[in-house]
């Protein structure tokens, strides 16, 4: 790797000051799992990074609030998520995600801030945290906003965040009374980067699906949702039309893993099983 | 661009050392060039084999893909530490009673992999095994030896 400056600030306010909107070569750095592959490729030389670790308790932290929903601290660990008791009770999916995300030694390191920020579609967690309608709060010298995770990422590797923002947390409201799964289809090993990743996300009220949220990643230039196959699955049709209409409207795209013919079989197939497994169990009236 | 170097301190091994790093320089370089243990080697360089497994604060972390600043202040072991009173680590002989390789280029990651498995589940499913070490390659094939390896170690250590 190519030299850098590497600066430890002890409070945001310092971080946030010490990141440059003008340079490309100035990033945050959280478990620099991402970056580190990036920067041994030769594929980004930093000039400076700004580490992320003496923030302190604020950006370290997972707390429920008293309504149910999450607060998650930006440097929290997959791992730490992972066995979290509050997330295995409030959000289960999340720590089901995570057994077949990379490997028990970069979960130990790589933190959900970074996870979110890198922006690279292939990923397990933001189909999955689309679908729970979590938000990222993101700081910087202008102030503080909230951005929903289907914002967040534009195209390959590039976000919504300014040169000078961070993100500093991540909001999932309440899940109770909701049901969710995930589906990661992988082309090798079972732990391998997904080939598709479908997310659903759901409530049952006198045996009827309410507000569903179907979100995909890794087949299409974004993790995102599917409106119309939601709308088709709140209207009525059976599990087998929803994953039709949702193969229907999902602009895939092919990769090493799978061309997008392959792809959108898949995602027909996926959709199905993963409405089948958020539901196992619960009677649903037609 | 030349980064300036910095001290950093952790406990190597169980003895507290410091290291002159410069911010670009990884775990395992540090490990290998600046304190000459090389049980931990650099094969993929990309997070994916294990080999350069070393336990921080109790946790595998690949140190190929480990910013060597970042250990500043923390417990560092690698592979090196477990027979250090001599005798060897019950996962160390449950590995050779159950030959559990066969060129050894794997085996301190498997080794360091199964230690962080045990502490968290002293008594694991096939499952859990698999699990924890399914981001060790091993390339002699000598996976159901080392799942033997894992069981066997758990019962040596359950009987201490
Ligand atoms: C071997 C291996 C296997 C993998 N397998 C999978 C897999 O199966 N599924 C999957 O989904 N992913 C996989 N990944 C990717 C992994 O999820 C990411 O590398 C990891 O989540 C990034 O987190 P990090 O903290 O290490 O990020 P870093 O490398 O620190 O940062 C990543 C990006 O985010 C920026 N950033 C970091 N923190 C912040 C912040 N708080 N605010 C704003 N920007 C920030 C950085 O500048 C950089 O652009 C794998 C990675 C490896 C190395
Ligand atoms: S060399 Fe680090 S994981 Fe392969
Ligand atoms: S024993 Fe040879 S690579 Fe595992």
């Amino acid at each position: 790797m190519t030299p850098f400056e590497l600066v430890e600030p002890a409070s945001l306010g310092e971080a946030l000051a010490l990141l440059d909107p003008d340079d490309p070569a100035v990033r945050p750095i959280g478990g620099g799992t991402a970056l580190m592959l990036m920067m041994k490729a030769g594929f980004f030389e930093p000039r400076r990074l700004v580490s992320l670790r003496g923030l302190g308790p604020g950006i370290t932290g997972i707390n429920e609030g008293a309504d149910g929903a999450l607060d998650i601290g930006a440097m929290v660990r997959l791992g730490q998520l992972e066995r979290s008791p509050v997330i295995r009770r409030a959000a289960p999916v999340i720590a089901e995600t995570l057994v077949t995300h990379s490997n028990v030694r970069v979960r130990n390191v790589a933190t959900i801030g970074g996870n979110l920020a890198h922006g690279d579609p292939h990923m397990d967690l933001p189909p999955v945290l689309i679908a729970l309608g979590a938000e990222v709060v993101a700081a910087s010298p202008s102030g503080e906003r909230r951005i929903a995770v289907e914002n967040l990422v534009e195209s390959y590797l590039e976000t919504a965040l300014g040169g000078d923002e961070l993100i500093t947390s991540l909001h999932i409201p309440s899940q109770r009374n909701r049901r969710a799964a995930y589906i990661k289809v992988t082309a090798r090993s079972a732990d391998d980067w997904p080939a598709l990743g479908v997310a659903v996300s759901l409530a049952v009220e006198n045996r009827a699906i309410r507000a569903p949220r179907i979100a995909i990643g890794a087949a299409t230039e974004t993790a995102m949702r599917l409106p119309k196959a939601e709308a088709a699955l709140t209207g009525g049709a059976s599990w087998r039309d929803t994953g039709r209409e949702a193969a229907a409207e999902a602009p895939v795209i092919g990769d090493h893993h799978g061309s997008a013919a392959y792809k959108r079989v898949l995602v027909g197939v996926t959709v199905e099983r993963a409405l089948r497994r958020a539901l196992a169990g619960v009677e649903i009236a037609g | 661009m030349t980064a300036p170097s910095r001290t950093i301190a952790f406990t190597l091994n169980g003895r507290p050392v410091t290291a002159e790093v410069a911010p670009h320089h990884t775990l395992i370089e540090v490990l290998r060039d600046g304190f000459g243990l090389y049980g931990a080697r650099e094969s993929c360089g990309q997070g994916l084999c294990g080999c350069c497994t070393v336990l921080l604060d109790g946790r595998g972390v690949s140190s190929c893909l480990y910013l060597a600043v970042f250990a500043d202040g923390a417990e560092l072991v690698t592979v090196e530490h477990l027979a250090a009173g001599g005798e060897l680590d019950p996962v160390q002989e449950a590995f050779i009673e159950a030959g559990a390789f066969q060129c050894g280029f794997c085996t301190p990651g498997f080794v360091l992999m199964t230690k962080q498995l045990l502490d968290e589940h002293p008594d694991p499913s096939d499952d859990q095994i698999r699990h924890y070490l399914s981001g060790n390659l091993c390339r002699c094939g000598t996976y159901p030896q080392i799942v033997e390896a894992v069981k066997l170690a758990a019962r040596k250590r359950g009987s201490v």
